[in-house]
């Protein structure tokens, strides 16, 4: 089985998936409120003294979002901004980069472009799930 | 009975991955049509619109999604995907600030692109029901079954949030 990797560098990468990040999470706040309050990007608009077309172009990403603008949006909808740079850490029991998807799938394949490897079974094959104890 | 699998082995429909991070589990699938796939090559290579709109290229705007998708991250409807017309087999579209995509949903969370387009144009030109059409027309000539197709036209029908 083939697939098809769409992979656009690490730099690309980091930025549109930070910008998506900050996008997205002005989208998920709008949403909370309004299921909370109702409150509307009408209402946003008016907080801030602005045009409502332009709350929606900043919330559907036609337009750069500036660091103010951000600010802005923050405190009409009465929320706190958390910003954190930070080395990448590395866990015990992490997941290693994933090649695939392993949904319904009782083997992991990997799949690289061709190169044949042996699949992996999830379990060993004589693997027993452990026995419950009895607790006296 | 068709199953996704049969439409990978013949090369209908292809697997999309997109590069995960230490800790990303996927939760979702992503498939393409080989059509699909040359023109996200395109995007890969550098297309861009006439007039961009979004602050990431759209590559970086391809990828972002991609990646909240396949992570099962909650997407917001109509921002982020919608139904292009509320029938059984509906044909969804996928959502960036300069991109459109065109497909459909094999099972809940398992969708496959089909076309892919810049916003302005599909929305100058009014391609919508262009595109469904020939969504429609392609899955008729795949064989594709209903049950390689969602039914329902609910957000909560197509994605887990």
């Amino acid at each position: 089985m083939t697939s098809f990797h769409f992979d656009i560098g690490s730099r690309a990468r980091q930025a549109g998936r930070f910008i998506g990040r900050v996008r997205g999470e002005l989208l998920r706040a709008l949403s909370e409120k309004r299921a909370e309050a109702g409150f509307s990007q009408q209402a946003l608009a008016q907080k801030l003294d602005v045009h409502r077309s332009l709350i929606n172009r900043q919330f559907s990403g036609e337009v750069p979002l500036t660091l103010r603008s951000i600010a802005d949006l923050a405190w009409a909808m009465d929320l706190e901004i958390s910003f954190e740079l930070k080395k990448p850490t590395a866990r015990i029991g992490q997941n290693q980069p994933a090649t695939t998807t392993t949904i319904e799938h009782g083997r992991i394949r990997f799949i690289d472009g061709g190169i044949k490897r042996n699949s992996i079974p999830a379990v060993p094959e004589n693997w027993q799930p452990p026995q419950a104890k009895k607790s006296a | 009975m068709s199953t996704i699998e049969e439409f990978v082995a013949a090369s209908a429909i292809l697997p999309i991955e997109v590069e995960m991070s230490a800790g990303d589990q996927p939760m979702r699938l992503l498939y393409g049509t080989p059509g699909f796939i040359v023109w996200l090559d395109e995007i890969v290579n550098g297309a861009e619109p006439k007039s961009r709109l979004g602050e990431a290229t759209p590559a970086e705007q391809i990828d972002d999604l991609f990646h909240a998708f396949l992570l099962g991250r909650p997407l917001v409807y109509t921002r982020q995907f919608r139904a292009i017309r509320a029938e059984k087999n509906a044909v969804w579209e996928l959502k960036t600030p300069d991109i459109r995509i065109f497909g459909w949903f094999l099972k809940k969370d398992c969708f496959v692109g089909v076309f892919g387009n810049w916003a302005d144009q599909v929305k100058d030109h009014d391609l919508y029901r262009g595109y469904r059409i020939a969504i429609r027309r392609l899955r008729r000539e795949l064989g594709v079954d209903d049950n390689l197709c969602v039914q329902g036209v609910s957000p909560g029908d197509v994605v887990s949030f």
